[in-house]
Order: structure tokens, then C-alpha cells, then sequence
């Protein structure tokens, strides 16, 4: 059905454009996502990495443009379709919900009776400390365990892509790497789409890179490659880098 | 203070409010008095529980504020008061309803070959307006053909002039067998051409696998079953349901006003309600219109007189019972509670208020749904991305809502003059009930249904006592707002914002 050339992508975004009321967020954004490995989506806060993976989702669908998810065309079919589809998500700011409990959380997230017993192991092994706490309601959670559960939630059904937004944001640098060691985990099962602000993580965890600026995207390719271009770094990504020096302090005036 | 500590002692100190409260009325009233206003209380606070739960729910999940609750209260008791006094408006409309049913729920099967229909966007825009047309025409000539004024007229004439001998002495049939096929047909067409119409024709964007077709098929086959069996029984059923044991005739009456409660909500929310969840303010508008188009209709087909409605068998017979045992098994209409005379028919009114509270908190604790509503409240839109159809469970929720207003009106059927303004004040008191417990809380609802309805009680019977105006019954719940508004500003259950 797709293009013939784009077989091993999951994922093809192509030339969205997308409004949220008056404003034009998206102008143009083209991206792809390769069938088994990390993409990610770097960019300064507000160049539009969010809304992209919205609108991929239909929950802000794009007015023009195409995406092709696994063959088949899904701009402006229903948001709870596209998700029954295969896409798991997990949005930035932990956005589990606060007056379920854990287990109910992760039950929610079944689309078929069984999903979550058949995938428990797997989801407590990934996080151990979920087991100890499934009976405590959302609100009662750390933010690094909401995050976990925001992520488990997402592996309750057998998800073909998973888009995760800034995993790693306002985290300790111990659980950082926790949830750095949990994606890797699970990019070897699916496919994913990445939000992260932390360079250091997404320059460890992705095999291609696409970069989000005011709200078109500008450049896409190999992370190997950016990784030796620190003048492209800088001109896209400039201030909006955190440097692990950055992270660390963050994290002590937190405490 | 921690928060814990402090969540503690208010507790302590309301639960200590409380009970002094109780006990300085005990004080004052004397027992016999105190536990018959309170009885009292607990009746008013049943039915104004079952309006503000629905009120609640709805607003907690998708911010509606439902001004038509208290018409669809009203029309519960409607509903159900022509079921149990005389079926026969109901057992001609059934069958219309349950052939469009069929035809709308079609949908499903249409659908995925509609959809990949090759036609121009000028025809995908084009076709459903003019099915929607094309089905309005097809309604409105089976219901003109039908006369179901004139059949509502009828049997409304008959009830009034049947008072306690026999109900069924003027109902009689209006016309052959053969000549009511056509409205079921005619209903039957107008449902296809709107299961056409939701189908989008062309629309690509639309999403519909193409799948097996005979389980689709399953519940239009019932439904179309139902319209036949409906339409062959429509003479004979009023009859033999008049003719069989009062309480059971109840249970139905009770049942009926349910489900059209229901079903009235469902396609309220679905054609009305949805297209404005992004401007809310119209919701508003447009509930409190629909409030007076229910009244108007509502008086264009009973007439705007005031009804009263017998009570069941079990509530009827004259006498004092002496306990509960030996009112169930001889059906008196009045209970001695210590020494309390009370009517049983209002006992059944608090145990269905107790019920409904029991059913709600079940629902939302143990049930698939309870948890999507519960995680909805917070954020639909994750909720979505989940995978989960929120629109459907919207549809539900304002539905179950409804549902409740209408039971509360069956409830209220058989104590209250049944009449188009009825649910005027349990809308009201609902809304101060859903302000006092916290918006969106089903338990800060009974809360706050217990509260006002004691208010109501207790103010009318010191009024009496201190020979004041009756007016502060009513007042006083307003007090008791303001001053929870003051001290509590989310309500007594109510999350802050």
C-alpha cells in the first residue's frame, strides 16, 4: 500500500501540518521510523516534538499531510483507533492517573481480557519496584516510580510502536540510567519513538535522529553522524542541551 | 501540621459536629417526632441523592451541567405512571421505537462497505443530509399516520374515567392489525437511512474493518424480532399486564422509566450534547432549552394537568403494620418504627436511594467502566490513547445519569402529584446537593443528599412547631450551601482544583 522504498519503516510521518485552535504548530514535518530500532526527536522546548507525536496519535490531528503507520493510512481516523492499531504512548509529565491504583493503572491499559497477566513478568521485571507497590493509588507514587508506571502502561498490550515523551524528565541521574537501561530492554521488542531533552541519553539509546525547529523538521539521520557534529548540535539544539554536569545540578537543587 | 494529622482531626471534629447535632434535635424534637422528620429527611434525601448522582457523574466526567435533569425526573415518573396505570400509549410507541432501533444498529454492518464507496466529496457531504431528510419525511409520516396524540388522548381518557373499579373499561384497539404495520415499517426506513447517514458514505478517513458479519447481525435480529412480537402482542399486553399482580406491574413501571431514561440520555448526548463538548457554555443553554421542549411535549401529550398515581399493592393496603416481616407479607401502607407511624411506601423509597448508592459504589470500585470513568475524570484524553472509545463511555455515563433522574421520578411516582413542573425542585436541591458534596463526587452526592433532605425535614417541622413561615425549609439548604461554599470551596468531597 505505502511506498515502495519504505518497507522497513513502522512508522512514515509525511509533511503534517497541524493547528491547535488559531495556531499553526506543525508547518510541515516529515519523519520516519524504522522497524525495530530508537528514533529520536530532538529539539528546543516548544519547536513542536509533543505535537508531533499527537498528532501521529490523532489525539490533535493534523489537517494536511499523511501518516502511514504499518502500512496503512491513519491522519484523522479516531485516537483510540489508531491506538488499538498497535501505538503505545507514554506523555511527558508522568500523566498516569492519580486516583487508580497501580495495578488498576496497568489494568486500564488492557485492550484484550489477559493482556496484562501475560505480560506481567515481563513489566515487573523490567520494574521490580511496581510489584511492591500495585496496590497503592497513582498520587501516592515518587515521580520516578509514576514515570515507571507511565512506561509500564504502555507495555501492557502488545504494542508494535511505542512513542514516549521526555522519559527522563525531572529524574534523578540514578534513575535516569534505570529507565536508559529499560529502553534499551525494550527496543529490542518494539519499535520506538523518542522525545528527550537529555543528549547524553538519546545519543546512547537511538539509531536515528530527527530534528524538530519551529515546528518543521530540519534534519534527519544517522545519531552516529550528530553525534561527530557538534556545529549542527549547537545551531539546532544550542541551550536546550543538557550536559550531565546540567542534570546533576538540577537534580541536587531539587533536593 | 501534617496533612495527615489534619485530615484526621477534621474528620473527628465533623464526625463530634455531627453527632451533637443529632443529639441536641433528639434533645429538642422529643423521640417520636425526631424519628419520623428524620424518616422524613431520609426520604427527601433518597430522591434528591438520585437526581444529584446522575448530575454529579455527569459533570465530574465531561464538565455538563445537565439543566434538563430535572425534566427527564419528570419524565421518568411519566414513563413509568403510564405503564402501571394504563400500557397501551406505551405498547403503541414500542414497537415504532424498536424498529428505528433496529434500523440504526444496522450501522455496524453498513458501514465498512459504505465507507470504501468510491464517490466524490460533493456526494460524501451531500448524502447523509439528504438521508437525514429522507429519514425525518419517514418519521414523521409514521407517526402522523400513526395518531399517537389522539392514542395518547385515549388512553389518558380512559384512565381518568376508570378510577378505582375497573382500568380497562374504555381502552379498546383503534384501528385493524393490518394498518399498523406500516409505522413500525416506516420506522424501520427511517432507522436504515440514519445508520446510512452515520455511516459516511466515501469518507476515508472513517475507520472500519471489514469483518465478519454475522455476529454483527446478532442484536438487529433481536431487535426486529422484538418489533414483530411487539406489534402482534400490542392489543393483548396492556391487558394481561393490567390484569396481573400489582408489584410486579411496579417492578416493570420501575424498569420501563429506567431504560427510557436511559435511552432518552443516550440519544440526547449523542445527537445534542456531543457537537458542543468544545464550546461548553452552549451545553448549558442548550439543556435548559431542552428543559422546556420536554415540558412542552410533555403537556401537548398528557395534557398540563396534575395526576396522581395509586400505590402498589404491597403500599396499599390500609393498616399499621407491626414490623417489617409483617408488613411485606400483608402489604399495609404504614409501619410502626418504635412507635412511629410511617408510610411503607416512603421506606421504599430510601431503601432504593440506599440501592442506588450501593450499585454506584460497586460500579466504581469494582467495574472496567468505574475505572474508566474514574481515570476519564482525570484526563479523557490519555484515557483515549489508551485505545479506549471515550465518546462511547460519555454516551454511557449521561445515559446511566439520566437513567437515575427517571428512577427517581418513577420513585417519587406514587407520593408526588405527577405533573410537567414536578422535577423542577429536585432539580434545584440537586444542584445545591452536587455544590455541597463537591462537584464530581458520587459520595459527597448522598453526603450532601442526606444533609439537605434532614434540613428539608427538620426545618419543616420546626416551622410548624414555632408556627414560622414554611419558606425556611426551603431556605435553609440554600443557608447550608453558602456556608459550606465559605468554609469548604470545592464541597465537602470535592478535589481542589
Amino acid at each position: 500500500m505505502s511506498d515502495q522504498n519504505n518497507q522497513q519503516d513502522l512508522l512514515v510521518v509525511d509533511q503534517i501540518h497541524t493547528f491547535i485552535g488559531q495556531f499553526h504548530i506543525l508547518e510541515s514535518v516529515s519523519l520516519s521510523v524504522a522497524k525495530g530500532s530508537i528514533t529520536v526527536m530532538l529539539g528546543r522546548n516548544g519547536a513542536g516534538k509533543t505535537t508531533t507525536l499527537k498528532s501521529i496519535l490523532g489525539l490533535t490531528p493534523p489537517r494536511e499531510g499523511k501518516i502511514i503507520f504499518d502500512g496503512m493510512e491513519i491522519q484523522g481516523k479516531r485516537a483510540f483507533n489508531i491506538a488499538n492499531l498497535g501505538i503505545g504512548y507514554v506523555p511527558e509529565h508522568r500523566a498516569i492517573f492519580r486516583a487508580l491504583s497501580v495495578l488498576e493503572n496497568l489494568k486500564l491499559a488492557e485492550r484484550k481480557k489477559g493482556d496484562f497477566d501475560r505480560n506481567a513478568d515481563f513489566i515487573f521485571n523490567l520494574f521490580p519496584d511496581l510489584k511492591r507497590l500495585y496496590k497503592l493509588p497513582g498520587n501516592h507514587l515518587s515521580g520516578g516510580q509514576q514515570q515507571m508506571l507511565a512506561v509500564a502502561r504502555a507495555l501492557v498490550p502488545d504494542n508494535k510502536l511505542l512513542l514516549i515523551d521526555e522519559p527522563s524528565e525531572g529524574l534523578a541521574p540514578i534513575l535516569i540510567q534505570q529507565m536508559m537501561e529499560a529502553i534499551r530492554v525494550l527496543s529490542e521488542k518494539t519499535t520506538i519513538l523518542l522525545v528527550e531533552q537529555n543528549f547524553i541519553m538519546a545519543s546512547q539509546l537511538a539509531l536515528n535522529y530527527t530534528i524538530i525547529d519551529d515546528g518543521k523538521s530540519v534534519q534527519s539521520g544517522l545519531m552516529a553522524d550528530l553525534v561527530n557534529d557538534p556545529e549542527l548540535i549547537h545551531h539546532y539544539l544550542g541551550a536546550s542541551i543538557k550536559t550531565r554536569k546540567e542534570l546533576e545540578m538540577n537534580h541536587e537543587s531539587q533536593d | 501540621m501534617n496533612p495527615r494529622t489534619k485530615k484526621i482531626l477534621t474528620l473527628a471534629i465533623s464526625v463530634v459536629v455531627v453527632i451533637g447535632v443529632i443529639f441536641a434535635l433528639y434533645l429538642y424534637a422529643g423521640k417520636e417526632p425526631f424519628i419520623r422528620t428524620t424518616l422524613s429527611g431520609l426520604t427527601l434525601g433518597s430522591l434528591f441523592f438520585l437526581v444529584a448522582a446522575g448530575l454529579t457523574l455527569i459533570f465530574g466526567l465531561m464538565d455538563v451541567l445537565n439543566f434538563a435533569h430535572g425534566s427527564m425526573f419528570m419524565l421518568g415518573a411519566y414513563m413509568g405512571w403510564q405503564l402501571y396505570t394504563n400500557p397501551t400509549f406505551i405498547f403503541g410507541l414500542l414497537p415504532t421505537i424498536l424498529a428505528f432501533a433496529c434500523g440504526v444498529m444496522l450501522t455496524t454492518v453498513m458501514k465498512p462497505y459504505l465507507i470504501r464507496w468510491q464517490i466524490s466529496e460533493k456526494w460524501q457531504n451531500a448524502l447523509p443530509k439528504i438521508a437525514y431528510a429522507l429519514a425525518l419525511f419517514a418519521a414523521i409520516v409514521g407517526f402522523l399516520g400513526l395518531d399517537i396524540l389522539g392514542l395518547a388522548k385515549t388512553a389518558m381518557v380512559a384512565m381518568t374515567t376508570s378510577t378505582a373499579g375497573n382500568p380497562l373499561s374504555e381502552i379498546s384497539s383503534q384501528e385493524p392489525l393490518s394498518v399498523y404495520w406500516y409505522r413500525p415499517l416506516l420506522m424501520l426506513i427511517s432507522g436504515l437511512l440514519v445508520a446510512f447517514a452515520v455511516s459516511k458514505p466515501g469518507d476515508k478517513t472513517e475507520f472500519a474493518p471489514k469483518e465478519k458479519v454475522l455476529p454483527k447481525l446478532v442484536i438487529p435480529l433481536v431487535l426486529l424480532i422484538l418489533t414483530i412480537v411487539s406489534t402482534l402482542i400490542r392489543e393483548s399486553a396492556p391487558e394481561t399486564l393490567l390484569l396481573m399482580n400489582g408489584n410486579w406491574r411496579f417492578l416493570i413501571a420501575i424498569l420501563l422509566a429506567v431504560a427510557s431514561g436511559f435511552l432518552f440520555g443516550a440519544i440526547t448526548e449523542m445527537t445534542l450534547i456531543r457537537p458542543l463538548y468544545v464550546r461548553s457554555f452552549f451545553i448549558v443553554l442548550l439543556t435548559l432549552g431542552l428543559s422546556y421542549v420536554i415540558r412542552e411535549l410533555v403537556q401537548l401529550l398528557w395534557d398540563p394537568l396534575a395526576y396522581q398515581m395509586s400505590r402498589p399493592p404491597l403500599f396499599a393496603q390500609s393498616g399499621k403494620a407491626a414490623n417489617l416481616l409483617d408488613w411485606l407479607r400483608n402489604g399495609y401502607s404504614t409501619i410502626d418504627i418504635s412507635g412511629v407511624t410511617f408510610p411503607t411506601y416512603r421506606l421504599f423509597v430510601i431503601f432504593l436511594g440506599i440501592v442506588m448508592f450501593i450499585f454506584l459504589i460497586l460500579l466504581m470500585t469494582k467495574t472496567r467502566l468505574g475505572m474508566i470513568i474514574r481515570a476519564g475524570v482525570q484526563d479523557p484524553q490519555m484515557v483515549e490513547a489508551l485505545g479506549i472509545n471515550v465518546k462511547k463511555v460519555f454516551t454511557v455515563v449521561f445515559a446511566m445519569g439520566v437513567g437515575m433522574a427517571a428512577l427517581g421520578g418513577i420513585g417519587a411516582g406514587p407520593f408526588l402529584p405527577i405533573q410537567p413542573q414536578m422535577g423542577d425542585q429536585y432539580l434545584m436541591q440537586g444542584f445545591i446537593t452536587v455544590v455541597i458534596g463537591g462537584m464530581g463526587s458520587y459520595v459527597g452526592a448522598f453526603v450532601g443528599a442526606l444533609i439537605l433532605g434532614m434540613a428539608r425535614a427538620f426545618g419543616d417541622y420546626f416551622a410548624l412547631k414555632l408556627s414560622l413561615s414554611p419558606a425556611l425549609a426551603e431556605a435553609s439548604t440554600v443557608i447550608i450551601m453558602i456556608i459550606v461554599l465559605l468554609v469548604r470551596p470545592q464541597g465537602l468531597f470535592g478535589k481542589k482544583e
